[in-house]
């Protein structure tokens, strides 16, 4: 529903003329983050700063109309879907690195900073930012912070939470405040804590203090081949039950192996039924020690045709094909839904088979690439939307994933969020009581349920629009 | 109005045997309008602003039962009256161990540690327990029990509502059951030591070993010139970190010793980590503290009033830290005020505190909120 003239006019007032998108055409664009399900906004509201969101919240707080923040679009789980119409709060022309401090290791960004930005910015100093999503090279650390994001080094450095030291936000109300700061201990409750990976549902950020980390002076990074599946996940048990937390454990299947070497040429052994990539950092001694240790584990573990990186830009091919294979997954079809669910490690083999089960049943072809040493699975199932009527079947088959994930003691989601596309699940995991709870948190803090409405929360008025919208009918009218 | 004098009558106390009689319980002094303050091991009895009307104590030590413990997922759930020892005992076992070495020990229960946010000087390395806590189960006063969080090491399944939890002083809940991730230990674990005899040349010394490529665990420097440090890794790096270092080898029992720290006037100085110096500087010769010089956090044993507490938290506030109250008697903490100036979005506390305990049932007048 277009917003009244009126609106529209105190949005322009807030932000300029030309930083409010209301032309059909232009509104298409914001329909869709990385999940598939899309929903056209009524207005895109471009801030240039914090003075600037908490006036376009305060317009929207006065005539209730919700709120939805959106960085680049990369979030996985529908959190910057405006699936109840309303405001998209882009924020990525707040994109300042405000300071960089090399003494106290910390670093103030604006929300929409991409998170690779971040790193480089700080190489000079030799610090980096830890978490590294896998989309680090598109993705905000605004995002990154509402939905705490992780990445393949978290195994060892922990999720974005964990890296967030205070916040500016604004609230529902369009009041401004930072919560947290350098010192390590708060006075009161910890706000920070649960702003973080509150999916836009409690407030906007507008600024972030996160702590980087002395970039490792030694890194070694290594690639094995296992026969199946299932030894590649006995020897991830193996290496952290030996007491080894490498940096980072990635693992990938035959199907995303093979999607991979034919498009990066990395050398991965594409006969092999899974591959891990093991990386182990600090200073010389400890690397050495350390891969020595992970390769023996291995090796006792099925583990061959191992290979350890040899340069810096090996090493970086080799993790291209890690953080490139969602990408590299189109070769074989050009649609993916893709899950993160997660199990306690030593349930791997359990649920990487029923995982296969599940894609041989509904006969869709899933590749698995993902956190191993976090247990944090993200099977990709793979399909082509211009089939009609696979869609259904394509979430049939992801909801039965998550399900088996839950009935194995596992979450719904390690690091995408719960946004859209899982909301309904969260009674699988948590009683009426645990929700109420959370509930209490909305209410407190979004009285009138203006912040991103719609999302984590069970909706029993929602039912499963799957495609609604736009891109529901670009299929209709044949776009492709 | 809080009151002066001594502690607040505690006239009933009681141990429920299961977490759902805790939360029956609670119901129950909350209907009756009785004021509740949950109890663990007492190690932080002291801690907040004296009470503000008497109560009954629950005592959570009966829940005293490891849940479950995956060794090979590398996670533990707990109800919330274990002692910490009982459960590095139960992990140890398996070669593991939970990073929280709290002053004040032994006998914290881990919700208690929860609730009082207290932490020690492995903290450098591993954090506070909010990093690794992943799970959590609380009472409220309305009788329900709610969990939130999992089992699981990475998690973002709804709301961080551990993270409100945790620190809160049992203010939004009381701690009835958590899920941590736990840690294997270390291959090497080897404590080092150097003496100074000036103040200046000791924060030298302790900014030497923090700027080590590998870095310490723990380093930890006291008022008389003292400076431990804590290396954790394998072999080869440690016996590098230590050569390169070249303090004095001391025993790992120098770790106990000090986790038994508890001054009677205890007050928490935390501050962004470069300011810590010029706050604890300023203490004057006399006064006795140590210091995490690596995490921005010092303990100080407090010497004078509330007069001196004062002074050190103006500072303290005025370079972005804060000075809260772990101990002493009621009438010091009465007239320093156990937390200082509250924070600008205590109007956002108090809306979050009247969702969960809008009596202020439990502990009431104690905590910030």
């Amino acid at each position: 529903m277009p917003l009244e003239k009126a609106i529209l006019e105190e949005l322009r007032r807030s932000v300029g003329r030309a930083n409010v998108i209301d032309s059909s055409n232009d509104l298409r664009i914001f329909e869709r983050d990385a999940s598939i399900e899309g929903a056209v906004p009524d207005a895109v509201v471009l801030p240039a700063n914090t003075a600037e969101v908490s006036a376009v919240i305060r317009v929207a707080a006065k005539h209730r109309i919700p709120v939805v923040l959106r960085g680049a679009g990369t979030g996985l789980s529908g959190g910057a879907v405006t699936i109840r119409g309303g405001i998209a709060l882009q924020v990525t022309r707040m994109r300042r690195i405000l300071e960089i401090d090399p003494i106290a290791q910390t670093a103030l960004v604006e929300p929409g900073v991409v998170n690779q930005e971040l790193s480089l910015a700080a190489a000079s100093h030799r610090l980096f930012y830890a978490p590294d999503p896998s989309s680090q090279k598109a993705c905000t650390i605004g995002g990154n912070a509402a939905e705490n994001s992780g990445g393949p080094h978290c195994l060892y450095y922990g999720v974005t939470t964990n890296h967030v030291l205070g916040m500016e936000v604004v609230f529902a109300d369009g009041s401004v405040q930072w919560v947290s700061g350098d010192a390590p201990e708060r006075v009161g409750l910890d706000l920070c804590g649960v702003l973080v990976g509150s999916e836009g549902t409690l407030c906007a950020i507008t600024k972030i203090k996160v702590r980087l980390l002395r970039t490792p002076p030694s890194v070694a990074t290594l690639l094995a081949a296992f026969p199946t599946i299932e030894a590649a996940s006995q020897a991830v048990s193996a290496v952290i039950g030996a007491g080894i937390v490498p940096a980072a454990l990635e693992m990938m299947d035959q199907v995303c192996v093979g999607a991979v070497e034919a498009h990066y040429h990395a050398g991965y052994p594409t006969d092999a039924g899974a591959v891990l990539l093991a990386e182990v950092d600090g200073i010389p001694e400890s690397t050495f020690e350390l891969m020595a240790a992970v390769r023996s584990v291995l090796a006792q573990n099925q583990g061959y045709a191992m290979r350890e990186a040899q340069s810096p830009a090996e090493r970086d091919l080799l993790w291209a094909g890690r953080k490139g294979a969602i990408g590299a997954l189109g070769r074989i079809k050009p649609n993916y839904y893709l899950h993160d669910g997660v199990v306690p490690r030593s349930k791997l083999p359990q649920i990487l088979s029923a995982v296969g089960e599940i894609g041989t049943h509904y006969k869709l072809p899933v590749a698995n690439v993902f956190h191993a040493g976090d247990g944090n699975l993200h099977p990709n199932i793979l399909f082509d939307l211009r089939e009609r009527d696979v869609l259904p079947q394509v979430e049939s088959a992801g909801e039965e994933m998550l399900r088996a994930v839950v009935e194995l003691g596992g979450a719904l989601s390690g690091e995408h969020g719960i946004g859209l596309e899982k909301s309904a699940f969260m009674p699988w995991v948590y009683s009426a009581d645990d929700l109420d709870a959370m509930r209490r948190v909305k209410d407190a803090l979004d009285a009138h349920g203006i912040m991103n409405p719609g999302k984590i929360f069970p909706d029993p008025e929602r039912k499963v629009p799957h495609l609604a919208g736009r891109t529901g009918l670009a299929i209709e009218a044949k776009w492709w | 109005m809080s009151s002066r004098g001594p502690r607040v009558g505690r006239s009933i106390a009681e141990k429920p045997a299961t977490a759902e009689e805790l939360a029956r319980r609670l119901h129950e002094a909350a209907e009756a309008g009785l004021a509740v303050f949950p109890v663990g091991g007492g190690r932080a009895a002291e801690m907040g602003d004296p009470p503000a009307r008497d109560g009954i104590e629950l005592r959570t030590t009966a829940l005293d039962r490891v849940l479950e413990h995956s060794q090979a997922d590398m996670v533990v759930s707990v109800e919330a009256g274990i002692t910490l020892e009982a459960l590095q005992a139960e992990l140890g076992r398996s070669g593991q161990f939970l990073p929280i070495d709290p002053f004040h020990s032994p006998g914290h229960t881990i919700g208690g540690l929860l609730a009082a946010g207290w932490t020690g000087p492995l903290r450098l390395r591993y954090g506070s327990p909010r990093d690794f806590l992943i799970g959590i189960r609380v009472a409220l006063p309305d009788g329900r029990l709610a969990s939130a969080g999992g089992r699981v090491v990475k998690n973002v399944s709804g709301y961080d509502l551990m993270k409100l939890h945790y620190g809160a002083l049992g203010t939004l809940g009381v701690i009835v059951a958590a899920s941590f991730k736990v840690f294997p230990k270390p291959l090497q674990d080897v404590t080092v030591e150097s003496t100074h005899e000036s103040l200046v040349d000791a924060w030298v010394a302790a900014e030497r070993a923090l700027a080590m490529p590998m870095p310490p665990a723990a380093v930890e420097l006291f008022s008389n010139g003292r400076v431990l440090a804590r290396f954790l890794g394998s072999p080869d790096a440690t016996k590098r970190m230590v050569a390169d270092l070249g303090w004095k080898a001391v025993d790992a029992a120098a770790w106990d010793l000090h986790s038994k720290s508890a001054p009677a006037r205890w007050a928490r100085i935390a501050m962004p980590r470069h300011q810590l110096r010029s706050i604890v500087d300023n203490l004057g010769a006399d006064e006795q503290w140590w210091a995490s010089p690596g995490t921005g956090i010092a303990n100080w044993d407090v010497a004078g009033g509330a007069d001196g507490v004062r002074a050190v938290r103006t500072a303290a506030g005025a370079a972005g830290g804060s000075v809260v109250l772990l101990a002493g008697p009621s009438e010091f903490r009465h007239d320093a005020g156990a937390w200082g100036t509250p924070p600008a979005t205590l109007h956002l506390m108090r809306r979050l505190r009247s969702a969960f305990d809008p009596n202020h049932v439990i502990n009431p007048g104690r905590f910030v909120v």
